[in-house]
């Protein structure tokens, strides 16, 4: 019954946890290795699944502490962060696309928080409410790493324009 | 089109003041192909973002992995499960047992170890004095009913 749970609930969670990872670590390899570590741990406490009230944002806190605790040891061990280069062949007539690589380093090069919270709201659709749950921070806080976060893109961008690719 | 609309939704999206279906109003507006000039720039960062979430999926190879390895793990889970279950009993029963054995011993020590004649006898001496001094010797009397090794006395 557990296994059909799992296979339900927290299975299809795989690539939402995928993104989240990937946007701490901002390395596929590490990222995969994370959800599968989240999702081992979440099938290792089945007597507590009666009490969890969103099997999504509890895969999702379980993630992020994991992911979290991932890039501290690498920083700890002095692994060098290994962010994957988005690289592509430059094409003629491709300012927009270079365009939207640089904004995804600087998006890459945001501290973990303010990327985290960009990800949850802007592509994962989450309420502010919902971030805070998941992030363990209060709404006052997301909102002001958010505006951090929306603010340095935007500098980026105009910086784009006036300056010229 | 009404640009000075997603003008004033794209200003309050810096602020952190749209709500979210503001945002998928921002976002559908941004995946046409017909943008003015002006707001063509932030076109990059809804583009980026499509893109992240788009590249970020695991193979459907994942699933059967994550799958085998519950499986393996289930069996060596509720095996040591069970051999947990019972180490962690053991110990709780040797606890109570300890427990019980001491507190016996110790309200043994401290009523002293009478017959049933002796107790009885200090019991009326002791009513006839003062009758503040029976909710004492009620109190020890039920005490002392609880442990069969001491003898019964009865409350007067």
């Amino acid at each position: 019954m557990n296994r059909e749970r799992f296979q339900t609930e927290v299975l299809p969670l795989k690539d939402k946890l995928f993104r989240l990872a990937l946007r701490i670590t901002l390395n596929r390899e590490d990222a995969e290795d994370i959800v599968q570590d989240t999702m081992l741990r979440v099938w290792d406490v089945q007597e507590q699944w009666p009490n969890i009230q969103s099997m999504e944002a509890y895969c999702l806190t379980i993630c992020r502490r994991l992911a979290l605790d991932f890039v501290k040891r690498a920083a700890a061990r002095n692994v060098s962060f290994n962010p994957e280069q988005h690289d592509r062949p430059m094409v003629p007539g491709s300012e927009q696309k270079e365009e939207v690589r640089l904004i995804r380093q600087a998006m890459d090069q945001l501290p973990e928080a303010q990327r985290t919270i960009m990800q949850l709201r802007d592509m994962e659709e989450h309420s502010y409410a919902e971030i805070a749950e998941l992030t363990e921070m209060t709404e006052s806080q997301v909102k002001v790493y958010l505006h951090r976060a929306r603010k340095k893109i935007k500098t980026i961008i105009e910086q784009i324009e006036s300056y010229g690719l | 089109m009404d640009y000075k609309y997603i003008e004033q939704l794209l200003e309050q999206y810096w602020e952190c003041q749209t709500t979210l279906e503001e945002e998928a109003i921002l976002r559908a507006f941004f995946q046409q192909s017909d943008i003015p000039a002006r707001l063509l720039p932030y076109k990059a960062i809804f583009q980026a973002e499509q893109e992240i979430k788009s590249e970020a999926r695991l193979d459907k190879d994942f699933d059967k992995r994550m799958m085998q390895l519950i499986d393996e793990r289930g069996e060596h889970y509720v095996a040591a499960r069970r051999l947990t279950l019972l180490q962690r009993l053991q110990p709780l029963y040797k606890v109570a047992a300890v427990v019980a054995i001491v507190l016996s011993l110790g309200m043994a020590s401290q009523y002293g170890w009478r017959n049933p004649q002796e107790s009885q006898m200090a019991q009326g001496e002791r009513t006839e004095d003062s009758t503040s001094v029976v909710p004492v010797d009620a109190a020890t009397a039920t005490m002392e009913k609880g442990t069969d090794s001491l003898t019964m006395v009865s409350v007067p």
